[in-house]
């Protein structure tokens, strides 16, 4: 009997936490009078005009979102991984008074509200003219997220043994030689936290990029679903299909990478 | 002793940087040389990144809430503390206070014990309830501009949930979204369920750390199960408590993604507007960026202050086992 219920119970809460999802992936494939009409209902027979508007759209706006968002993603996340590694590696190893103030003066920085610098960051980025450009946001992302990845980095390259490094010190192997080739390798489970955290947090960012970015740059696919919340009033087939397209590429990533990012959340939870 | 001689020689080898000290001989400039290079080629680029984009905006942030700043409306004069003394009487700042503090408290209660609930369910092995975890974290991993948009649809007047509760005979079912005595605790709802699969992750982490012998040991001596947890699972579930509260905490409380596209601040005149929600209409809608600055500097001093006591509590009660 009780083998019987924690199973049921699990997959009914599980049930009802999904309808939200489960709607979104129906309607995707469903006529717009039938969504009104019948939201939860199965899409018989599915359709995939939705879909098509979407990538058709004459002003390609899913494209150019998608490209958006791929890149300044994909130049961020490496950007970041490189600095906050190696600054990282810099602070945990370091011994000097200062570098731990600097630590926490970087840590401060995880619980640093963007309301709280937008507005100067805005002008910075005017005065060097990299207002509404890509590279602007990559720059801003890049300082705004340094903190967690220095957080992931540091704590990691705690355990990894000194004796490694001054071994390939003492062979000749200069300091960036040994970060490169003996350290960083060895970092490969805090390198995949960072680009995995920072990759999603990023591609869902929204304030940034409608701040930034702007619309005159084309949008991100946050904010170009944002942007076209008006259009798709009277047509939730497409907003959904915009918004099915758009997650696909995290979801795909996460489904994949779901140990990944158990491991890394969890890591501060249990006490080794 | 082996081990001491061993201690003594790797922390004198844990000097960070070179090889060998250089000779004293060498004026200051040649000394410190190695060491400069060391921090400019390691550190230099992301603590500057850091410095220009994060610290920085901060102090100008603090100058800009002691002017009348806006772009648009020059000169720009110091007007001292105006903008702080006019912020302990102005509604709108007030009201916002009031919002951020509810969906905060909404968000840091609601995820947690839900997700304490779940973790507890789906602490069990085998694919079912590996499966069930992932349906619960997929929500966290979505962007809050597609929550907000799926959530509107599904509460909106005509929207599924409606449509259902009108199905069992409930026959004026409330405007979710649209009326403003339901609208602040319908964005807490869609918050909570974006964030529950946090918790019920890091819960499920906490509870793989208990030992079994402890809970075995217990039943031996003839407790329960509430007791169990009572006496067990509660107290070794402390760092998980730790790090959900705080996480949830500070997202709780700059929430604006939801507001700006579910609700706008309204419905009516700010029942939703968050603080977070409010500095940006002021700074970039209205252009008071000085005003607009000192609500983010109140804000920020909230953030850190609430936070850095919430940690230093739920840590103390953090035991080892």
């Amino acid at each position: 009997m009780k083998a019987v219920v924690r199973p049921l119970v699990a997959t009914a809460v599980s049930m009802l936490f999904f309808v939200p999802l489960y709607v979104v992936c129906v309607n995707v494939l469903k006529q717009p009078e039938e969504i009104s009409r019948s939201p939860a209902s199965l899409p018989l027979p599915p359709t995939l005009a939705n879909l098509r508007t979407v990538l058709g759209r004459p002003d390609r706006l899913f494209w150019v979102s998608l490209t958006n968002s791929v890149v300044i993603t994909v130049s961020s996340i490496v950007v970041l991984t490189v600095l906050s590694a190696m600054l990282g590696h810099y602070l945990a190893r370091s011994r000097a008074r200062w570098t731990r103030w600097l630590t926490l003066l970087l840590l401060c920085g995880l619980m640093i509200p963007p309301q709280v610098i937008l507005m100067p960051v805005v002008q910075i980025l005017r005065l060097t003219h990299l207002m509404t450009t890509v590279p602007g946001l990559v720059l801003f992302n890049v300082g705004y997220y340094v903190p967690f990845g220095v957080f992931v980095f540091t704590g990691f390259v705690r355990s990894i043994p000194l004796e490694l490094e001054e071994s390939a010190t003492m062979d000749g192997a200069s300091r960036f030689q040994v970060f490169w080739r003996i350290v960083f390798p060895l970092l490969r489970p805090a390198t995949a936290s960072v680009l995995i955290f920072l990759g999603v947090w990023i591609w869902n960012d929204f304030l940034d990029p409608l701040i930034i970015l702007g619309p005159s740059n084309g949008t991100t696919v946050t904010t170009g679903i944002y942007r076209s919340i008006g259009q798709y009033q009277a047509n939730f087939g497409g907003m959904f299909a915009l918004m099915f397209l758009a997650t696909l590429p995290v979801l795909v990533l996460y489904l994949a990478l779901q140990r990944h990012f158990v491991k890394g959340l969890t890591g501060g939870a249990v006490k080794g | 002793m082996g081990q001491g001689l061993l201690t003594g020689v790797s922390t004198d080898l844990a000097t960070p940087v070179t090889t060998r000290p250089p000779p004293r001989h060498l004026p200051a400039r040649r000394r410190h040389w190695p060491r400069v290079r060391h921090f400019a080629g390691f550190a230099g680029p992301g603590v500057l990144v850091y410095v220009c984009f994060v610290l920085a905006p901060i102090l100008v942030s603090g100058w800009y809430s002691l002017t009348n700043y806006n772009p648009f409306n020059p000169p720009t004069r110091f007007t001292g503390l105006r903008n702080y003394r006019l912020l302990f009487t102005d509604a709108e700042f007030l009201t916002s206070l009031r919002v951020t503090t509810i969906l905060t408290m909404i968000v840091v209660i609601v995820p947690n014990v839900l997700g304490l609930g779940i973790a507890l369910l789906l602490d069990r092995r085998g694919w079912l309830y590996n499966a069930l975890r992932s349906v619960f974290f997929i929500p966290v991993v979505l962007s809050s501009v597609v929550v907000s948009v799926i959530w509107t649809r599904l509460l909106d007047n005509d929207g599924l949930v409606n449509q259902s509760l009108r199905a069992v005979g409930v026959d004026n079912p409330p405007g979710w979204l649209s009326d403003p005595a339901y609208a602040l605790y319908s964005v807490g709802a869609i918050l909570s369920w974006q964030m529950l699969g946090l918790c019920v992750v890091v819960y499920l982490a906490g509870l793989q750390g208990v030992p079994a012998e402890l809970h075995e040991a217990a039943e031996i001596d003839g407790a329960g199960p509430v007791r169990r947890f009572r006496a067990i699972t509660w107290p070794l579930l402390a760092p998980a408590l730790t790090i959900n509260t705080v996480v949830l905490l500070i997202s709780g409380f700059k929430v604006f993604d939801h507001i700006q596209v579910i609700t706008h601040g309204g419905p009516g005149t700010g029942t939703t507007a968050t603080l977070a929600y409010t500095v940006l209409q002021t700074g970039f809608v209205a252009n008071r960026r000085g005003y607009a600055s000192a609500t983010a500097v109140v804000m920020l001093v909230i953030v850190a202050t609430v936070s850095g006591i919430v940690l230093k509590v739920l840590q103390r009660r953090e035991v080892e086992l």
